[in-house]
Parts: C-alpha cells; structure tokens; sequence
C-alpha cells in the first residue's frame, strides 16, 4: 500500500497542489498550473544535461533550475495581460493558457508529440519528499508574515486590501510567479520520475486534479495540500487494499469520498487541525519605547495643508454626485462632513482617496493625486480610511485584520522568516504589539482573535478604525462610523476621535450623527445634491438657513435647535436608499 | 557457555527472521518448488496455481478497451483451466488510465509475486510501468501495445500485439492495389500516441508505395465533428482517404463522411477493427478497408471457438483487443506448460522461445526483439461484415 510510487506520488500531488495553493490564498483561481508545468518539463529535459553525462542528481537540479526559472517566466508572461481578471474569468484565461500549451507540445517536433520524450529516472521518494517539505516550509513561513497577511486581505476583500496601502497588482503577480515556479519544479520531477513525459499528462484533468487536491486539503493552512495529496493518492490504493472490485465502482465511491468531504469539510481535511490563532503579545512592558522601531511617517506640520480640492465634479451619466466642490483641510483639523442621504459624501471621500476618478475639477492630498494615483500610493502617503458599509477582511481575526492595516508601516518579513533571521522575528513582534496597541485604542483588546465576521455590529465598526488607525496615517477618513452604533457606543466613539485629534491627527468625519459632530468638529462643511451648501464653525453652520432647509425641506422661517442628539436623528428621515458609490 | 547460548539463540532468531522476511516479499521465486512441475507441454503439472497479474485501463479514459481485454482474459483464463496439471490464478487490476495507477499496480504485483504481468492498456503507461517489472526480473506481456520502442525496454518485455509498423504497410500495399491508389488524403488525430504513431507508419508506407498524400488533416481524439475536415478532404479529390483514429472518432467521421458523399474507400487502422463500427455506423461502414492484427473472419479452429465462446458469454462479438488477450493467455500457457514451471526466470525464457503457436489470432511467434509474428490481415466491411480484401 505504501510502495515506493506510492510516496513519491503524494509528494509529487502534494507539490502540485501547492502551486494551485499559492493563488488560492490571495484568492486567485488559476488552471495555468499544468500549461507551466507543462512547459518547464519539456523545456528541462530537452535543454538540460542527460544524466548520463553529469551524474543523475546533478541533472536533476539543473533540470529543476530550468524547470523553476521556465515556470516562472510563463507565469509572468500570462500573467502580466490575465492578472486584472477575476474569478472564474481567470480560471477560463489561465484554462485556455494551459490548452494551447498543451496543443503546442502535441504538434511540436521536439517533444515527441503525443508520444512524448523519453527521461531517464532519477526521483527517489527521499528526493520527492524532500522538495515537498521545501515547498511545504516556503508556505508555512509565508502564512504569519507580512506578505502572507497581504495576500489573505486580497483574498478576502481587495478593495480594503487596496485602501490599506497593499499594492494589489504586485502581490497577485507574486503569488501567480510562485505558482508557476512551484508548478515548473513539478513538472521537472514528474519527467524525471515516470520515464516517459507525454503532454497528455498535464491536460485539463491534471488541472483539475491538482485544484481538487489544494480545495479538499484545504486552501487557507499551509498543510493542506499535502492532506489533500495524502487522501487523494490513498483513496484507490486503499480500496485496492480492501479489495473493492476494480472497475466504476472504485472511482464511483471516490468521488462520493470527495462530495463528503467538501460538503462537511468546506476547509477541506486541513480544518481538522485546530489552528492556534495569533495571540496578541502580552501588553505591558515599555509599549512607548517599542513603538520607535516601526517605521512612522512624517506627518505635516499643524497648519500645512493635507487636502485641497478646488472645483471638483464627479458624474454618473447624467447624475452629478459632486458638483463644483472646493475644500481645505488643514493638518490637525477635524472636518465634519455632513449633509441628507444622496448628498454625495461618499463620493466625495472616495474622490479624495482615490477610489473613483475625478469627472472635473483637481484633488492634492498628502502631495499625490487621487484619481490619477493607484490607491495604495495615496494611502501610502498617509490616507487611511474607514468605509460606510464594513469592509473588515471577515474571516481573519480581528488582531489579523489590524495587522494588515500596518502593512505600510511594517517591515517585509517573508524572507527573512525563511531565514529565521531574528529580527523578523523582532519586526514580527513589533507589529504584534502595534497592532494589539491599535485594538486596545478603540476597547477591542479582549477580543483579537475572534474572526472579524463573528464580531458584534459596533465591534466591527471599531474594528474598522483600528485598521485605519494602525497604518499611522495623516489623514484618517471616517464614514459613518457611528451608524448602527447605541447612544453609549457613539459617545464612546465621539471621545476616542476627540483623542485622536487631540493628538494632531487630522481626521474627515462622514456621519449622520449630528450631534456627534457637533461636538468632535471645528469646522464642518454640509452638501447637499452634490454641492456645498454651506460650511464653517459648527454653529455658525447650524443655523445656515441653506442647511436648515436642506434638512428639513421647504425653506424654514426661524433657525432649527439641531444641538442634540435627539433633534438630530430627525432630519436623517427613514430614507431606505443608500448613498452614492 | 552462557554466551555462546545466547549467541546461538540470537543467531538463529535473526535467521528465523530472515526466512520470514524472504518468503513474505517474492514468495514465488523463494519458496520453490511449487511453481515448479514435472512433465513438458501437455503433461506439464504444477502444483500451484501460476500468479497472472493484469493491469488494464477499466475506467476512465481507455475503459472500453480496458473492459473488451478483461473479457479476453477472463475466457481464456476459463477455458484454460479445464485443462489438466496448470492453473492460473489471474488478478485484474485498473490503473483508472492514469499513469499513476499503473506504476503503484505494476509495483504491487511486483510484490505480491506475480509471475508474469499484463501489460498496460495503452503505450504511454507501458512505457512507464514496465521498467518496474524490468527491474524487479518479472516479465511483462503487452497484448495491445502498438508502439515502437516498448520491448526495447528490456529482456523482460513481450508483447503478442502487432506493431503498426507489421500492420500498416501490408495495408497500404494491398489497398493500393485493389483500388489503383494514386492519390490520397491523410487523417488523423494528433494528440494520441496510439494513433500519431499509426500516423506515422501510413505515411512512411505511403511514401514507399509512391501514393501521393495530398494533404494530411489533424483532428483531436476528443472531435465529434469532422465535416469541416471532411469538405476540405472531399474537395482534394482522393482515391482514398486514409484515417489513423480510434473507434470513437472512426464510427462519427466515416458516417460523416458518406452523408458528405465521399464515396472512395476510407483506410484505417488497429482502431478500426470493431465490431462496433458496423454496429454503430451501419450503412457508412460498407467499403471501409481496416488493416488489422486479427482477421475476426479467419475460419481457423481457434478462432471459431473463441467468437462462439464469447459470443456465449457476453452477448456481443469480440473486437481486436479481447482476441489479443485471449490469444496473450494462450502464449502463457504455452511458455509455462514449455518449461513446465510457472517462475519468473523460466517463463521469460521459455516466453523468448515460442514458436508457431496456434492462437486466436493465427500461428504466432515471438522474435529476437520479443515481438510478436502472425499474419496481419486486410478486411473491408461487405454486408455489414469483416471480409478480407483480396
């Protein structure tokens, strides 16, 4: 049962698995795997030494080289064209990939056609399960560092990935070169083990194969693919070993094995293994000294401008979200952003974070252009933001979530983790404790390693702050945090930005709350269809006739008393829709 | 004193342990004795039953060759055991048509002490399997491998399939013949070692016989649909079309064909001789000329009782590759009964010494490279039957 083929073909499926794994993680689902193997397997045995010349392990690690540097390079050229794809669109692009590959070697002279080339054997169990454990150790270390926390937010939500500052594009390239150079070393090892290498051996089903394997040993922890190569290559044999008839009842029950598995087992086998959730480090000790290590941004004096926005136009068609908006906000400044649903908050805050391109008009924040800048770059210049409807990365814990939220003021670990350098060790834990400082700001040190998904309404929301709070930004965008907090949750969160501000941070504050407003802001500028109707202190603004009117429709004789809580929840009215994009 | 006991029980623990060891792995070729009978030929006896392990593809991809070759085996492995003094014990394995499969069932019929192994279905896997047999000093008989190359893998390697290369040419050459051939189209499917390699022999034979290949289509194995393939050849205005495919892509292509009134003679291969085609294409079939391995109209004795036995059996005629496993068994039984002993080493001697066997498939013997010889034989489909071309 566990003969020598046996072994060698777990590690072998466990190694193709890994490749599938590598994307899998940021989320990315590719069948270019078997095109890259493919591809490096030929290439190295054609163009590598014969082992007869240089000695049989040598040419195996030369074969491996190019195998690894040929996956590599195919994976850049797919991908740099098919990385913008998503989903299942990437699927049927790397799919079509790894087909015309395939067609490619079946018709080409020097592969032997669909009668494949002839290698010599020279993979050893000890050889496949020593490039398992390497591959499987790459992942291990990859997991907990900060590449690794990057890849997990892409996959669980892009979009605050981006807006954390993780450049998106670069580490989804990354991930897919991984996947190529993995699925390269594969294919290397597979010709030199079986003898024979026939294009037939990397088609569709071979793609599928090494999917399945990654899916059923599960796709969010390191081991998973060697469980699910594990159960995979064992299933027949044990059947054998039972003495099942051979015949379609053998693949019959496989794939019943399979259907179970992933109906109860939707992590696949690797959510068998309890999995010990990063703790937060134990506060105390000189928290302030520690801080100094990581690398914080020069933040722009008080007084100096962080945003200017003159003119600014964003349209839908025909519908103008923001017309003509001029604004200013100056470092250590707390703007209060106010106006009815519709009004065209959001559209504004995502203008000057760079989440939507400007129609007219020009935004400098921090010095970049938001818009004509990626967004990561404009949080890389110290934007951070909170969204109006939770974009938390749900199922990573709540410490996870804000570690990812430190990405730009942390320290690249994954190779230094490979290397056991001790100072990413040191880096690891300063984020660690950044991050658990961050949590513990806004009340949720108790709860770091509860999964962002099962964290009450408000936590969330908090949550939402500590990630922002943790990139050390100059100019932190709230919107709405308080919607769908209680009275007790907003006062809380009213004195938390009062804090903040009080530290010189300079904070843009969409909410609904007037009252909360009211009282964290000194200037607050109220729009309304997309224009600014009125803005200056919070008095003086509250008794704008323009915004009394905006409020409460029709043009009101006398001045509203908005001044409270309780007067302030009226103008928000039971408007079921929702804000502009 | 009490040293030397110990060292005494020590050692004889160890032997004891070692003879354990030894007749648990390879218990055919340690054991002795009882695969080993007296007499020659008819007389032969053996004690136990001779180990046969076979590892056919009898599911996914090749599964319906796969099953025709159990069939095969299964009744000759029947009709072989009436006879006195040896009897076999045959193990059916599916590699699943993964390569995988066939190297981890190859391994463990290595282990389990097979005295011979089946072949693969397919050449592919042949070519990965066999050296594991090879290696471990177990022959290796391929009943349905038809590339070049697989019993260049070592002195262990048989097979009683011909090679396209017996096939093909004599094909070409009485085809041309009997219809003045000059000019032809050539198809096949090109992602298939099976078939590219068939491909490769017509086109060499073609070339010697001085027929001009107007131009040479691909399809893939997995096309259903060839009548864009099949306009374009119609249009080349051949004297034939000549066709390297398996059964799956023969039946739809050849009624393809004759509904796109392509009236000359279609050639084919090793694929082509199933039964299945005339079953399938019915009409279509009619005037389609397959080079083949086994004349299934051949009127010798053994080959009679074969098509009525396993006609009794199953219910349906046999194709090319249940009478080449029949006849594998009946190669076998002859080598075993020749050297009176059912071991690794005398089968694969006795194996390279058979001679004019009468088979299923004609009188057969085995060459210096451990290829097989019998007669190939050219049909056509007249009436709904396999008749030979002459």
């Amino acid at each position: 049962m566990f003969g020598e083929s046996t072994l060698v073909f777990i590690a072998l499926g466990g190694i193709f698995a890994y490749s599938f794994y590598a994307v899998l993680v940021a989320g990315q689902l590719s069948l270019g795997q078997a095109g890259f193997a493919a591809l490096a397997a030929f290439t190295s045995v054609a163009v590598g030494p014969s082992p007869a010349d240089v000695g049989e392990l040598p040419a195996l690690l030369i074969g491996l080289l190019i195998g690894v540097v040929v996956g590599a390079v195919s994976a850049v050229v797919l991908g740099l064209p098919t990385i913008r794809l998503r989903g299942v669109f990437l699927a049927i692009a790397t799919l079509a990939f790894a087909e015309a590959v395939r067609i490619l070697l079946v018709n080409a002279e020097w592969t032997g056609g669909a009668q494949g080339t002839s290698v010599t054997k020279v993979v050893t169990p000890a050889i496949a399960w020593l490039a398992l454990l390497l591959v499987g150790y790459w992942f291990w270390r990859q997991g907990p560092s900060r590449y690794g926390r990057a890849l997990a937010a892409i996959r669980e939500d892009e979009l605050a990935a981006r807006a954390m500052g993780v450049d998106v594009g670069r580490h989804r390239l990354s991930a897919f070169v991984a996947a190529g150079a993995i699925a390269g070393a594969y294919g290397v090892l597979w010709a030199y083990y079986m003898r024979l290498v026939a294009p037939e051996d990397f088609d569709f089903v071979a793609a599928i194969d090494g999917l399945v394997t990654a899916v059923v040993g599960g796709s969010t922890l390191f081991i998973g693919p060697l469980l699910g190569s594990g159960f995979l290559t064992m299933v027949p044999e044990i059947q054998r070993e039972i003495g099942v008839d051979a015949g379609w009842v053998r693949p019959f029950l496989s794939g019943l094995l399979l259907l179970l598995v992933i109906l109860f087992l939707p992590g696949g086998l690797a959510s068998l293994i309890p999995v010990r959730r990063t703790a937060p480090p134990a506060t105390g000790g000189d928290l302030g000294s520690e801080h100094e290590r990581l690398s914080t941004r020069t933040h722009p004096a008080a007084g100096e401008p962080v945003v200017e926005v003159s003119g600014l136009g964003k349209d839908y068609g025909g519908v103008h979200a923001v017309r003509d908006v001029d604004l200013t906000l100056r470092s250590g400044e707390v703007v209060g952003l106010i106006g009815p649903n519709g009004a065209g908050k959001t559209t504004l805050v995502n203008l000057i974070s760079g989440l939507v391109p400007a129609t007219s008009g020009t935004v400098r924040v921090l010095g970049v252009e938001p818009g004509r800048t990626p967004v990561h770059r404009v949080a890389a210049a110290g934007v951070s933001r909170t969204f109006q409807h939770s974009k938390l990365f749900p199922r990573l814990s709540a410490l996870d979530n804000v570690l990812v939220g430190s990405h730009l003021v942390s320290r690249p670990t994954f190779l230094r983790r490979l290397l056991w350098l001790p100072s990413a060790r040191r880096d690891e834990q300063q984020a660690l404790q950044h991050a658990a400082r961050c949590l513990a700001r806004v009340g949720l040190g108790e709860r770091a390693s509860v999964p962002a998904a099962a964290l009450s309404y408000g936590d969330q929301r908090r949550l939402e702050i500590a990630r922002a709070l943790a990139a050390d930004p100059s100019l932190l965008i709230l919107d709405e945090p308080a919607a769908g907090m209680n009275h007790v949750e907003a006062t809380g969160l009213s004195e938390l930005i009062g804090s903040l501000a009080a530290g010189g941070l300079t904070i843009l504050l969409i909410e609904h709350n007037v009252g909360m407003v009211l009282r964290t802001c000194h200037r607050i500028v109220v729009l309304n269809f997309g224009e600014v109707i009125a803005a200056g202190g919070p008095q003086e603004v509250v008794k704008d006739p323009a915004v009394v009117a905006a409020y409460l429709g029709g043009s009101a004789g006398e001045g509203p008393d908005l001044p409270g809580p309780a007067a302030a929840a009226r103008p928000e009215g039971p408007t079921a829709e929702g804000e502009q994009p | 004193m009490n040293r030397s006991l110990t060292a005494l029980a020590a050692g004889s623990a160890a032997a004891l342990l070692l003879s354990a060891c030894g007749s648990d792995g390879d218990s055919s070729a340690e054991s002795g004795g009882s695969l080993v009978g007296e007499g020659t030929g008819e007389d032969c006896v053996i004690e136990d039953p001779v180990p046969i392990g076979a590892a056919l593809s009898l599911t996914g991809g090749a599964a319906s060759y796969g099953e025709s070759q159990q069939r095969g085996l299964e009744l000759a492995a029947g009709h072989l055991s009436e006879n006195e003094g040896v009897s076999y014990d045959l193990t059916i394995e599916d590699d699943g048509t993964d390569p995988r499969q066939g190297i981890t069932v190859f391994e463990q019929f290595v282990e389990d002490g097979a005295s011979i192994i089946i072949g693969p279905t397919l050449s592919n896997t042949a070519f990965q399997a066999q050296p594991i047999a090879q290696e471990a000093g177990v022959p290796v008989l391929g009943i349905s491998n038809t590339a070049s190359g697989i019993t260049e893998q070592g002195d262990y390697v048989f097979r009683v399939s011909l090679t396209e290369q017996q096939v093909i040419p004599q094909t070409v050459q009485q085809a041309t013949e009997a219809y003045g051939l000059e000019q032809v189209v050539v198809m096949y499917s090109n992602d298939d070692a099976f078939t590219e390699s068939g491909y490769e022999v017509f086109a060499q034979s073609l070339e010697e016989e001085g027929v001009e290949v107007l131009d040479t289509l691909t399809f893939s194995t997995s096309d259903t649909d060839f009548r864009a393939l099949l306009t374009e050849a119609r249009n080349a205005e051949p004297d034939a079309i000549v066709v390297s495919a398996l059964i799956e892509a023969a039946i739809p292509l050849v009624t393809q064909a004759r509904e796109l009134g392509i009236e000359v003679p279609i050639i084919g291969g090793n694929g082509f001789n199933n039964p299945q085609l005339m079953a399938d294409a019915g009409e279509a079939a009619e005037g389609v000329v397959v080079g083949a391995a086994w004349n299934s109209a051949s009127d010798n004795p053994a080959n009679a009782d074969f098509l009525s036995a396993y006609e009794e059996e199953y219910g349906s005629q046999p194709d090319q590759f249940a009478a080449q496993a029949y006849a594998g068994m009946t190669v076998i039984d002859h080598a075993v009964r020749a050297g009176c002993s059912g071991e690794r080493d005398a089968i694969q001697t006795e194996l390279g010494n058979v001679s004019e066997v009468e088979t299923v498939l004609g009188t057969l013997s085995i060459n210096e490279n451990r290829d097989a010889e019998h007669e190939a034989v050219v049909q056509v489909v007249e009436d709904g039957q396999f008749t030979v071309l002459d």
